[in-house]
């Protein structure tokens, strides 16, 4: 696809200059030097390769803010989406972090391994080999040897998860050939790795049995939902977020069972991409929390600030410290994620301010597993699974 | 598992030490299979899972980080990182079902040309004994990616 | 395309007796970007060297690879070649196909010449993103610091100055002499310390290069190798000095046995305070201790806890004083004298042997010897530390002078009551109870006050013990890492006199390597910060030991890491624990180091 097709399928073409995308834009309050007004711009008028040799094409967090304000409905972040597989076809690539090695574990991901990876798994939870719900783990494992510096135990999520499907009534396929949904290899441009890690995702979830995928990261349910059928065809099971799942069993949890302040990031995945606000913020207040909302919230969430494990730097870290210090000044002391990569972003974040900021980070799942158990029991702590 | 299988191993070498006993190897007329690359590094600490990943995607059979022997780091501790690094990634092959025998830390000093080829040569065997590396790079072929 | 030109060495038969020279040039034909291929017979004679440079010139080269024996050796060389034909010496790479590949596969030719091929790729491929790279350079302040005013600050401080160097000397009493002060005689010679230190004072204090700061305070150390800037307290003033280089000659102290083996400082006394003693005893008088500048008012004796001797002396009182020494006046020598090893030694605690304390006490015995020949002297020892001929010879004598040695063991260690020594005998099998008139402790040297405070300034480390660490026990003695700062004497670790000395020397002569040049020279191969990506998460300051990283505030709450390339000693740890990528370490690159990985692995991936 060339740039004048791409601006075509992205709507760009009917961009009316208005700036509405950069007045919107989190990175531009950031660096504002960096316009998604003038990166189409470019485009448009032709010199696509001063966007391609710029460091600005890899800047977008894919957010979608903009998007949603756009009087033309210009899908900017599948712009720039689209625009990154050129600049690879190019040689041009984003500066990675962590020395590539997601990028290269969701590439080695697409080779023909027999992975290890439900190690996570814990005694008294249910899983199953066949079955008709499959519990798209994600990268969770990887993250947990990553990040481990970080103090983030991404698996927890994990185990919290399949107790909550095992307490509606779940038995998941959990499976060791799982591979990365793929959504940072596409975020970089990579289609190609892209669809060959969703052919056999599609695979392994077909040989399950199962009719129903439910992801914990609303990054592969967004991937899953609304990208695999671009690259693979009509999928032949619907895909979910446990959010959405968990709202339709709001008895699983007693309105006195937590008795704490929370404040809530809408993932940018979740909220504005799959457009579930309503549902996270049910389950919170099933569960008797307080929730403040932070002044930016909803569609107009802040996002976390990192994106595709690239370019992640001074601009990422000055977003994620202003969405802290929106955090902190709900009152709460508990920030809730949905999202195990907003997670870690803002964690990373957190870490390098020091004790500046006296937020706690939890995972949504670990928060409702914990409700789970207070549940009749009065209140209950935080603990890991 | 060919009884001609060559293994192909990647060999990450620190210039101060490893390297230089490698050198000494081969000064010394040492002898050993022509299975390894080695790539020079200033130190074994330079080495990241990014490089080492990269060296299985690609069909490495094997890999072999190597560097001073802990406490004389011509760094003082750059060989520390090696020793992360090596775990971490260590980890990550389990975790992708690769057998963490195919990556090994050896330590190697100036002075232990003998030592150089005997890794070499130990670790070509281990390898051959291993069998190759499930990832092949035809299987593999995605463009390579980085900055 | 990047114009590459390939230069394969045939280094007589070293390389062309095992490797087919020609297919490897062959094949380097093919390799995209690579326009000039050239055999030499030995590549680094002079004929070698000037096709280098021709064909840089004539075919408009603008990288290099040159496939030969090994960069240890021979990377200066060609690098210099490329630096006289214009070409950026950071664009040359060498290949290694002899040392590592044709003298190790001798007997397959054909598996050596297919790696050697290889081997040649992962060159061109490296090749192809070498970038430029500039060397900086600085002036150098050709003047030195040295901390410590005792023998082995003297020492270096006289050899700089003697070759040329202006040198402030920064000592914290109020005199120059440090521990040699306090000693009344040294081994194995018996000579008398105080001539030794007199004279050496002298020469310091009448040298014209040598700016002496006594009670001084170090405040403050900014800068580098070349260029530092230390904040001086002297004489009620503040002096920022500008210096080069910087020795560290602080010493050591003696550890004292507070609470061990009933230690009084009255009769149960530490070797040190035994030198006192001795002097005492020589009829020098009572209480007087020494001659002129060097009195006792002046040795600050009372800051180690001796306190007074004899009853006319003007020592200084501590804060612990113990309460007055033995009244051993020359008219009553003791008659019994048990001296005790490793006493606070070799223990759990403190597990290194001091070095010094069997020869300090073998000294003082055969003093005590001489002055009082009735007198016995007992030394129950763990084991003897009198190494290499001379100090055996010592130890003969004074066995031969009628000094006893019995040999304890650290299961049980001796007793000291009120009148006897306890001690079992392993040969015996039995205690055997030593009445004593006075018990000598030998003490370990331990790190001298403000060791660590002073580490912490400087940005040195120091062991577990207290002591400063230097860069590498072999290889740089004297040096720490961080370039321009350098050790030497008991401050390192307990050592005899003449190590310390030859440390002295050594350091000077160190230091001097700096002082001489007129500027200081960095390499490229050194790290760099994208501030853009950069989180100043501070992750490469914790990683590096040479200080070169350091956060700036670039904007208000906004901090980035910037790496001072004089001091970057291009090993690339930073680089490899930077979370973003901002970090580059130069010339070994995540994507130069990936593209020899690729180039390793795959025939495509040229």
């Amino acid at each position: 696809m060339g740039p004048e097709e791409i601006a075509r399928r992205t709507r760009a073409t009917l961009c009316l200059d208005c700036g509405k995308c950069t007045a919107s834009c989190p990175v531009t309050r950031v660096d504002r030097t960096y316009s998604p007004r003038r990166t189409v711009e470019r485009v448009l008028l032709g010199r696509p390769e001063e966007l391609i040799h710029n460091d600005h094409l890899w800047a977008c967090l894919t957010c979608g803010q903009c998007t949603l304000r756009c009087p033309s409905g210009v899908d900017y972040p599948a712009f720039v989406v689209a625009m990154r597989a050129l600049a690879r076809q190019a040689d041009v690539e984003g500066a990675y972090a962590h020395n590539a090695v997601m990028q290269q574990l969701m590439m080695i991901m697409a080779g023909p391994l027999k992975q290890q990876r439900t190690g996570w798994l814990s005694k008294g939870l249910r899983t199953a080999k066949r079955g008709e719900d499959f519990y798209f783990v994600g990268c969770l494992p990887y993250f947990d040897v990553v990040f481990a510096d970080l103090g983030v135990v991404s698996t927890t999520a994990a185990r919290d998860t399949v107790r909550l499907l095992n307490a509606m009534g779940i038995t998941p396929v959990v499976s060791d050939d799982e591979r990365c949904c793929g959504a940072d290899l596409l975020l970089n441009g990579d289609e190609e790795g892209f669809r060959r890690l969703a052919e056999l995702n599609v695979q392994t979830i077909v040989a399950s049995g199962a009719q129903r995928v439910i992801c914990s990261c609303p990054e592969c349910a967004n991937a899953l939902r609304n990208d695999y059928p671009r690259y693979v065809g009509r999928l032949p099971f619907t895909v979910v977020h446990l959010t959405e799942l968990l709202a339709d069993h709001l008895d699983l949890f007693a309105p006195d069972s937590l008795d704490e302040v929370v404040t809530y990031q809408d993932p940018c995945r979740l909220g504005r991409y799959l457009g579930r606000y309503d549902e996270p913020r049910a389950l919170l207040q099933a569960t008797g929390v307080e929730l403040v909302e932070m002044e930016r919230s909803r569609a107009n969430a802040l996002c976390c600030g990192s994106a595709g494990w690239v370019a992640c730097g001074r601009c990422a870290k000055a977003i994620q410290t202003e969405r802290l210090r929106q955090a902190q000044a709900t009152g709460a002391r508990r920030l809730i994620t949905a999202c195990p990569k907003c997670r870690i972003h803002l964690s990373c974040a957190l870490h390098d301010l020091g004790g500046e900021v006296p937020l706690e980070l939890e995972d949504i799942t670990a928060l409702l597993a914990r409700a789970l158990k207070a549940k009749g029991k009065g209140r209950v702590t935080n603990d890991e699974g | 598992m060919t009884v001609d299988f060559q293994p192909r191993i990647v060999v990450f070498a620190c210039n101060w030490c490893s390297y230089a006993g490698a050198d000494l190897a081969g000064v010394s007329r040492l002898q050993y299979p022509a299975t390894t690359r080695v790539i020079r590094v200033m130190c074994s600490g330079r080495v990241t899972p990014g490089f080492i990943l990269e060296a299985f995607r690609l069909g490495a059979d094997g890999v072999l980080v190597t560097g001073c022997h802990p406490g004389d780091c011509h760094y003082i501790s750059g060989n520390q990182n090696a020793v992360i690094t090596v775990d971490r990634t260590t980890q990550l092959l389990r975790l992708l079902g690769l057998e963490p025998g195919r990556l090994r830390l050896e330590w190697v000093s100036a002075a232990e040309g003998a030592r150089f080829a005997h890794v070499m040569s130990e670790f070509t065997e281990h390898i051959r004994k291993m069998g190759p590396t499930p990832l092949k790079p035809e299987t593999c072929n995605l463009k390579p990616v980085t900055r | 395309m990047t114009r590459i030109g390939v230069f394969i060495c045939h280094c007589g038969s070293n390389i062309a007796g095992h490797v087919d020279v020609e297919a490897v040039a062959e094949y380097a034909r093919t390799l995209p970007g690579v326009v000039f291929v050239q055999r030499n017979m030995y590549t680094c004679s002079d004929a070698g060297l000037s096709e280098i440079k021709t064909a840089i010139v004539q075919q408009g080269l603008e990288r290099v690879v040159v496939a030969a024996c090994t960069p240890r050796t021979h990377e200066p060389l060609f690098r210099q070649a490329c630096r006289e034909a214009g070409l950026n010496p950071y664009l040359f790479e060498f290949v290694n196909i002899r040392d590592q590949c044709s003298w190790v596969h001798m007997h397959e030719p054909e598996a050596a010449t297919r790696k050697a091929q290889d081997l040649v790729r992962m060159g061109v491929a490296k090749a192809r993103l070498l970038e430029p790279l500039e060397e900086q350079e600085l002036p150098v302040e050709p003047s030195a610091l040295v901390i410590g005013g005792g023998m082995i600050g003297m020492t270096a401080a006289l050899n700089l100055a003697n070759r040329g160097f202006p040198v402030k000397l920064v000592e914290r009493e109020a005199q120059l002499g440090g521990l040699l002060l306090r000693l009344d005689r040294l081994y194995p010679t018996q000579e008398e310390a105080r001539p030794l230190v007199e004279e050496r004072v002298a020469a310091v204090l009448a040298h014209p290069r040598i700016e002496v700061f006594t009670s001084a305070a170090l405040l403050e150390v900014k800068g580098f190798v070349g260029n530092y800037e230390v904040t001086v307290a002297a004489g009620g003033q503040s002096h920022t000095l500008k210096v080069g280089a910087i020795i560290v000659a602080t010493g050591a102290r003696p550890l004292q046995p507070v609470g061990l083996y009933g230690y009084d400082g009255q009769r149960v006394i530490t070797q040190l305070e035994l030198e006192e003693v001795l002097r005492g005893w020589r009829g020098v008088g009572a209480g007087r201790l020494g001659t002129g500048k060097l009195g006792v008012g002046k040795l600050g004796i009372g800051k180690l806890g001796i306190g007074k001797l004899g009853d006319g002396g003007t020592g200084e009182q501590t804060d612990n004083p113990p309460p007055n020494l033995p009244i051993y006046q020359s008219t009553n020598l003791p008659t019994r004298v048990v001296m005790i090893q490793c006493v606070g030694a070799r223990t759990p605690e403190r597990p290194y042997c001091s070095r010094i304390c069997c020869t300090t006490a073998i000294k003082n015995a055969l003093e005590i010897r001489e002055i009082s020949p009735e007198t016995e002297v007992y030394i129950l020892y763990r084991d003897t530390e009198t190494q290499g001929t001379r100090y055996e010879a010592y130890y003969t004598r004074a066995r031969q002078a009628g000094i006893q040695f019995i040999r304890y063991s650290p299961q049980r260690p001796p007793r000291v009551t009120d009148e006897r020594v306890v001690v079992y005998d392993e040969l015996l099998g039995a205690n055997l109870g030593i009445p004593y008139d006075l018990v000598v402790l030998s003490t370990p040297l331990v790190a001298q006050d403000g060791a660590q405070a002073l580490a912490q300034l400087l940005k040195v480390p120091v062991d577990e013990h207290g002591f400063f660490l230097e860069a590498h026990a072999k290889l740089r003695p004297l040096d720490f890492a961080t370039d321009g700062v350098y050790v030497a004497g008991t401050a390192r670790w307990p050592a005899h006199l003449e190590e310390t000395i030859t440390q002295a020397y050594g350091a000077a002569a160190r230091a001097a390597t700096v002082l001489s040049k007129e500027h200081v020279v960095s390499s490229g191969v050194v790290a760099q910060v994208n501030e853009a990506l950069c989180r100043g998460c501070g992750r490469c300051v914790e990683v590096c030991e040479f200080g070169a990283p350091v956060l700036v505030e670039v904007a208000p709450g906004v901090t980035v890491a910037r790496v001072n390339p004089v001091l970057c000693k291009g090993c690339g740890a930073c680089a490899s624990r930077c979370p973003t990528g901002a970090m580059t370490a130069r010339h070994f690159t995540d994507r130069q180091v990936l593209a020899m990985v690729r180039a390793a692995l795959s025939e495509e991936m040229r």
